[in-house]
């Protein structure tokens, strides 16, 4: 049995990493990039636009207030709510506009998909954690702020081996 | 706790046959879990006499979920994110024949463009699914490189996902009519360089692993699975074609474009837990090769059916399967005209497996219980549905 010369070909294959470049990547320092401006639907077509799905942002001057993309939450997270919003818009007459919770939402988009005005997508931030659960559950002022993350580092392939970079 | 309980009635320990001055020359039982002492949320009652199995009888449903009762109150769109859930590490394949039931049932019809991104992500997350299950056979053979290395080569595949569908994990990217979003542009060239860099990877694997002395000790001819009792057990996947069965439904029954692909279909004769691990890696291969040449071969055009909210679907009955990664995994959909499903039944390739598991441990040593219950590719969640 080639006990001896397994053993020797698994080092030889082990011991050829010390000269590649380590693959992982240095979290909180290196952040990754991804493609386009985070998942976004074109009601129209009735397709999406590929992007990551991170935490929601709410254009308040679109939104009015229909209550479709809680329906679709509706036996999926049950993570949004209706609730009134001070400021008056013409096209909401209701003033009601989505609250999210991010401590039940599972990020799966298909409130993006049933809203027809444009109003709802989602952006790359996925720094979401906080501290009690209350802080999960963003308003809809919080949701209208667009979200600051931004990632730099994307997978390389060469010689050395795949490796994260800028 | 009383003070006066006794050894044998603490839950899952018991001596049987015991004497009467109390010296046991009998049978023990033990419970392997179902808290994760390395088996998943599942329990596994053993009977050991000394290092010997005698019996093993697997108890499932200790994380049972009633995803298919949920099913009948959520309408066609609204079931995709909770039934990609008890397989998560394999999203797109749990969710493959469902999108394909009700796109039966409700008469939709798909854009090529969309069976061909289908094949890609299936593929694609097949690779994913057996690096998390190779690195986790791994660790629990304590062989932690392979835990390192799959689960670091993961990371090429499931950036490609992320970058097609928006999430690393999961996805729900499939929906009756199609696919959520088009490609992005970088799509085809980047998973060509990831996938062609990931092939020369696989090769490092035969060495560090399948030809290391350390891995085989534990897993050649241990758990031996003869060619007939695979079939009279109702093996599947992986576990099925390692006994020399050479069945899948990629090629038994193509689904979308998969009869247009060029692909084959691995088997070995040996059955045991080496075979049951290496028939994924070369299997690996074979996924590589399939999305390479739907990338080649994928047409432009429209990727989703535009569908009304809620769609719904004509009385009947739809049954579809599909080979996911841990084999054949069917849906059974049943509807009665209402833009809710009547009945969803799910068939999944992990329960199948608990009577080989059964099987295949009686008679083994207990120190090899770990090299065979991970060489069954059992997803306790997937099992319990």
């Amino acid at each position: 049995m080639g006990s001896v010369s397994g053993m020797l070909r698994t080092l030889a294959s082990g011991s050829k990493h010390l000269a590649i470049k380590r693959f992982t990547l240095r979290y909180p320092e290196q952040k990754l990039k991804f493609v386009g401006d985070g998942y976004q639907f074109d009601p129209k077509e009735g397709v999406g636009i590929a992007g990551y799905r991170g935490r929601h942002i709410l254009y308040h001057d679109k939104c009015t207030g229909c209550q479709l993309c809680s329906i679709a939450c509706e036996g999926i997270a049950e993570a949004i709510s209706m609730v009134k919003v001070d400021k008056q818009y013409k096209q909401n007459k209701k003033g009601i506009m989505p609250q999210i919770d991010y401590g039940k939402c599972v990020f799966c988009g298909l409130c993006v998909d049933a809203c027809p005005f444009y109003a709802l997508f989602m952006t790359d931030d996925y720094e979401l954690a906080a501290y009690t659960k209350e802080h999960l559950i963003y308003t809809p002022d919080q949701l209208a702020v667009k979200p600051k993350y931004q990632g730099t580092y994307e997978i390389k392939i060469d010689e050395l081996g795949a490796y994260h970079d800028e | 706790m009383g003070v006066e309980m006794g050894r044998e009635r603490i839950p899952g320990f018991e001596l049987e046959g015991r004497d009467e001055d109390g010296m046991d020359r009998g049978i023990l039982t033990l419970s392997v879990g179902p808290q994760h002492p390395g088996s998943g949320h599942f329990r596994l009652i053993v009977k050991v006499d000394g290092d010997m199995i005698v019996e093993a009888l697997p108890d499932p449903g200790y994380v049972h979920r009633g995803e298919e009762k949920m099913c009948e109150y959520r309408n066609y769109i609204q079931n995709i994110p909770h039934l990609e859930r008890p397989m998560i590490a394999d999203s797109c394949g749990i969710l493959y024949p469902y999108v394909l039931a009700v796109e039966e049932i409700c008469n939709i019809a798909v854009p090529e463009r969309a069976k061909y991104i289908r094949v890609i992500m299936a593929e694609i997350n097949r690779c994913i699914f057996e690096l998390y299950w190779l690195g986790i056979y791994g660790i629990f053979l304590g062989h932690s490189t392979m835990f390192m290395w799959p689960m670091a080569d993961r990371e090429l595949l499931i950036d490609l996902a992320e970058m097609a569908s928006g999430a690393r994990v999961t996805h729900a990217y499939f929906v009756p009519g199609g696919v959520r979003n088009d490609l992005p542009d970088a799509f085809p060239e980047k998973a060509k360089r990831h996938l062609l860099y990931f092939k020369n990877r696989l090769k490092e694997y035969k060495d560090i692993f399948y030809d290391n002395p350390l891995f085989q000790a534990r897993t050649v001819g241990v758990g031996i699975l003869s060619k007939e009792d695979a079939i009279n057990l109702g093996a599947t996947g992986p576990v099925l074609r390692a006994s020399g069965v050479e069945h899948d439904i990629r090629k038994v029954e193509p689904y979308d474009v998969y009869d247009e692909l060029d692909f084959e279909v691995i088997t070995m004769k040996e059955g045991d837990s080496f075979a049951r691990a290496y028939v994924p890696w070369l299997e690996m291969y074979e996924s590589v090769e399939i999305a390479l040449q739907a990338l080649e071969k994928m047409p432009s055009g429209p990727v989703r059916t535009k569908l009304g909210p809620n769609p719904k679907g004509a009385v009947g009955e739809a049954f579809k399967r599909v080979e996911a990664a841990r084999g054949e995994l069917a849906y059974y959909l049943v509807s009665d005209g209402n833009p809710k499903p009547y009945r969803v039944k799910l068939s999944v390739p992990s329960f199948r497996e608990i009577p080989v598991m059964a099987h295949l441990l009686k008679g083994a040593k207990l120190a090899d219980m770990p090299s065979i219950y991970w060489s069954m590719n059992y997803w306790p969640v997937e099992a319990d549905r």
